[in-house]
């Protein structure tokens, strides 16, 4: 990869401003190591999301907080207090050469501060907004509060995710984890944020952009909303696997070292499959009885369901261990994986070969970490984390000085002030 | 005006998250052409979602129709010299190719990138396979629950001390589509920048592991792993006795979990959280309960230490209410609250998405008129609505191959002759025998 490191990202050249907390600063990030110019403006003394943990070595600090880390590489930052004249004009100057603003304030904020898309857009007709919200600029549930879990319900994810009674009698509808409804929402953010560019690229205008995180998650359930429309299902949710009308065969089973692999043999079981699952099972010399002439009959294997399955698989797969199946299965063709926690990731030899895990420097600290880098390999402008997290305020003098000319003297007064 | 008015998009996915993916590009106006062939056809077949008492065929599947709005369908058959030839041809008009194959696929069929490239030289590959093109496991397979597993993200979601719960569908066929839809959309604005195409090499696999970031920095920067005791958390932000640490979703506060809710059923949950002493407070007094106002209760670490008899205090409160009261009242006065709503909730009692115009009909000629998903944002020079139900299969193939390619009316005759464009030994649907007159 000789100069990959010197080959621009697709979006090099883009000056974004972002005006975002915790459901918003993903986007800015996949936009950043896209290789946009992301300058994050946070308030005086910091986003308050730099206050959610865990920490570095657990020592709660605005500058050790790992998730803010995370979602905001490949920025620069600096602090404006929007809400001050001061404030208001400088992001006004700002935002008049920028190409995309991305806030996330609630309904509202920034026209009662003056500083709406038509404002701004008088200014800078090439301007992109997007606003990212809970709900949408508009609506009934327009100024609710939310989080995390709160988009999760109502977005319909909890109710196709938790447990059959097999494994959890009675539970509850379980939320998945991992923040993943700000996910949601960027993943469309940035897609219509592109959309907005490339139909810059042709028609040299600006837009609007009303992005609804109760809306994205709704979307994302895959045929969810379709078997209500088209069969009035209401779906069950079944451990570890697809939503479903009806009882479905387990696909998750506890391996020797009481990891677990993800196998999907219910509605996929045929002769030919049978086949290719008994080479499978016999190359371990546990094949049972699945080379028996009888299921070449599809009607003995339906029969039989219950006993390869709760049987035969969930033994062969609790005496190896999980990663052992998932690599054996695969290499026989088998759509399988071992269920990991994160950490066994760093020792992916595939992750590596695509050069996937970064080292990224913290110079304040004198130290780097290993942090996961992108979700494609762009073969022509690559994708990539250019620098870790801005530290509060790191730029100020770099934007506030360098771009828009304020003499360091100035710089004093607005800090004094609690401007920047 | 479309965002992408003028782009074409020669579409080579299947099943659902490539077709997840060109959806999108369709609703933001690019000419989306499907290519299928019958035969081996996946995504239309086998179908769950056929409405009764329609049968179930090519072209009623409810699910397909609703993953694969706003775009044509070219039947043909790649595999042969002739059809590859078309192919070929059809990409020389193309921006974007597009395609969720195993790894291999498209380069054994004599397209690979340097092909691609040949043909239209700024070209946007995008290539949606499990594991990529790159890397010693490149010919492994995926669908969403395997990716989702191998990556992490099924691990941080369950009970302690219980099976992993993970996610209820392919949330990565959802999520891949949408890397695929934003990495053709960055490579069509870099290709307008520079005049430079290129291949993007996208993993499902792959793209599932930043979305587990902050707890792969807390292994690779602290050294703590996930598999600990008390996580993952189930729907509270700390699961009671068991040591404080964080989990990856936002504060470690209380209350934090979903409440059933009258009368019982199914999906009559709601979930509540307070981010603050002040957000308690609200919720206490519109609870009522003398109890909610303990002192135990007060402070952020009190409710944490008292977690289990707190959630029973407003169990015990939601369970007197429906899961919209219970919204309505703590959201009117400031506490974060929303109902576990399933797709008929959505549909059905979702004022919000009502009012967003989320759930807006389209007709289908073998479906009839049916509500489709719409975009979740509201773009104002562009608007990305659906406006093309999902296509027949080979329902545009006249259309493609004779107005778009050039091809005259006996050449595409002859092409349902010779199993170019449609298997010989196959009935020809009645739509298909009219484009022959």
């Amino acid at each position: 990869m000789t100069g990959a490191d010197t080959v621009p990202g697709p979006l090099t050249g883009l000056r974004i401003l972002e005006l975002a907390d915790e459901t918003g600063h993903f986007c800015g990030k996949l936009l950043g190591d896209l290789g946009a110019d992301i300058v994050k403006i946070e308030p005086p003394g910091g986003e308050r999301c730099r206050r959610v943990g865990p920490f570095l070595d657990d020592i709660p600090h605005p500058e050790r907080s790992l998730p803010f880390w995370y979602y905001n590489t490949s920025k620069r930052g600096i602090t404006l207090a929007l809400d001050t004249a001061d404030g208001s004009g400088l992001f006004r100057r700002l935002a008049a050469r920028a190409d995309i603003v991305l806030e996330t304030f609630r309904p509202g904020y920034l026209a009662s501060l003056g500083l709406d898309y038509e404002a701004l857009s008088a200014e800078n007709p090439r301007l992109i907004l997007c606003a990212l919200t809970p709900f949408g600029q508009t609506g009934p549930w327009r100024d609710y509060l939310s989080s995390d879990l709160l988009h999760m319900a109502a977005g319909g994810e909890m109710a196709s995710s938790g447990y059959d009674d097999a494994d959890v009698p009675n539970a509850p509808p379980i939320a998945p984890g991992g923040g993943n409804a700000w996910h949601m929402g960027c993943h469309y953010a940035c897609m219509a944020i592109m959309a907005a560019l490339v139909y810059r690229t042709v028609s040299a205008r600006g837009q609007h952009i009303d992005v609804s995180i109760h809306e994205a998650c709704s979307l994302t359930t895959e045929g969810q909303v379709a078997n209500y429309i088209y069969r009035g299902e209401v779906l069950r949710r079944q451990t570890g696997r697809h939503h479903a009308a009806g009882p479905t065969p387990r696909t998750q089973f506890r391996a020797k070292d009481g990891k677990y692999v993800c196998a999907l043999v219910g509605g996929r079981l045929n002769p030919k499959y049978v086949g290719e699952l008994a080479d499978l099972l016999d190359s371990y010399g546990m094949v049972g009885d699945l080379r028996d002439p009888k299921y070449q009959d599809p009607a003995v294997i339906t029969a039989n369901t219950s006993h390869i399955i709760d049987d035969l698989v969930a033994n062969f797969i609790a005496s190896l261990p999980g990663e052992e199946v998932y690599h054996a299965a695969q290499e026989r063709g088998f759509t399988w994986g071992a269920v990991r926690a994160p950490e066994q990731l760093l020792d992916d030899p595939h992750l590596h070969d695509r050069g996937f895990w970064k080292e990224v420097e913290h110079p304040e600290l004198g130290r780097s970490f290993t942090y996961p880098g992108e979700a494609a390999i762009y073969n022509g402008s690559p994708w990539r984390i250019s620098r870790r997290a801005p530290l509060i305020g790191e730029h100020n003098i770099e934007i506030f000085c360098g771009e828009l000319g304020l003499s360091r003297g100035e710089l004093s007064v607005l800090a004094e002030n609690h401007i920047i | 005006m479309k965002a992408l008015a003028g782009i074409r998009v020669v579409d080579f996915s299947w099943v659902r998250a490539g077709p997840w993916a060109t959806r999108w590009l369709g609703a933001l106006g690019a000419e989306i052409i499907k290519i299928e062939w019958p035969e081996n056809e996946r995504g239309r077949l086998p179908s769950t979602t056929t409405p009764q008492p329609l049968e179930v065929n090519l072209n009623t599947s409810g699910n397909f129709n609703d993953t694969n709005v706003n775009k044509k369908s070219l039947c043909l058959n790649v595999r042969t010299a002739k059809g590859l030839e078309i192919a070929k041809r059809l990409i020389g008009v193309s921006d974007i190719v597009i395609e969720n194959f195993s790894s291999r696929v498209l380069r054994n069929w004599g397209l690979g990138y340097e092909e691609l490239r040949r043909i239209k030289p700024d070209i946007v590959y995008v290539s949606m396979s499990g594991y990529g093109h790159t890397g010693r496991h490149h010919h492994y397979t995926t669908f969403g629950p395997v990716a989702q597993a191998v990556s992490g993200l099924t691990f941080l979601s369950g009970l302690p001390d219980k099976p992993p719960a993970g996610w209820g569908w392919s949330y990565m066929d959802d999520t891949g589509g949408m890397y695929g839809a934003m990495c053709a959309l960055t490579g069509l604005y870099h290709r307008n920048m520079t005049a430079q195409g290129q291949h993007i090499d996208l993993s499902q696999m792959v793209a599932s592991v930043p979305l587990v970031g902050p707890a792969l920095l807390d292994f690779t920067v602290n050294g703590r792993g996930s598999r600990r005791p008390g996580y993952p958390p189930g729907n509270r932000a700390h699961w009671p006795g068991t040591p404080l640490v964080d989990n990856y979703r936002g504060p470690t506060v209380a209350p934090h979990n979903a409440y059933r809710t009258d009368p019982g059923g199914y999906n009559d949950w709601c979930v509540i959280v307070c981010h603050s002493d002040d957000e308690w407070r609200r919720l206490a007094r519109v609870m009522g309960a003398p109890s909610a106002t303990a002192a135990k209760f007060a402070t952020v670490s009190g409710r944490l230490q008292h977690q289990k008899e707190l959630d029973e205090q407003i169990e015990a409160w939601t369970m007197t209410l429906g899961k919209y009261e219970v919204t309505a009242l703590c959201q009117a006065v400031g506490v974060r609250a929303m109902p576990v709503q399933s797709a008929e909730d959505r549909v059905e009692h979702d004022p919000q998405l009502r009012q967003r115009g989320m759930y807006l009909e389209i007709e289908h000629p073998a479906l009839g008129m049916h509500k489709v998903q719409n975009a979740p944002f509201k773009m104002s020079e562009t608007p990305a609505l659906n406006h093309l139900p999902s296509p027949l299969i080979g329902q545009h193939t006249r259309e493609i191959v004779e107005g778009l390619l050039g091809y005259g009316h006996e050449e595409m005759c002859a092409g349902f002759a010779d199993d170019t464009f449609w298997p010989i030994k196959r009935p020809r649907l009645p739509y298909l025998e009219e484009m022959l007159l």
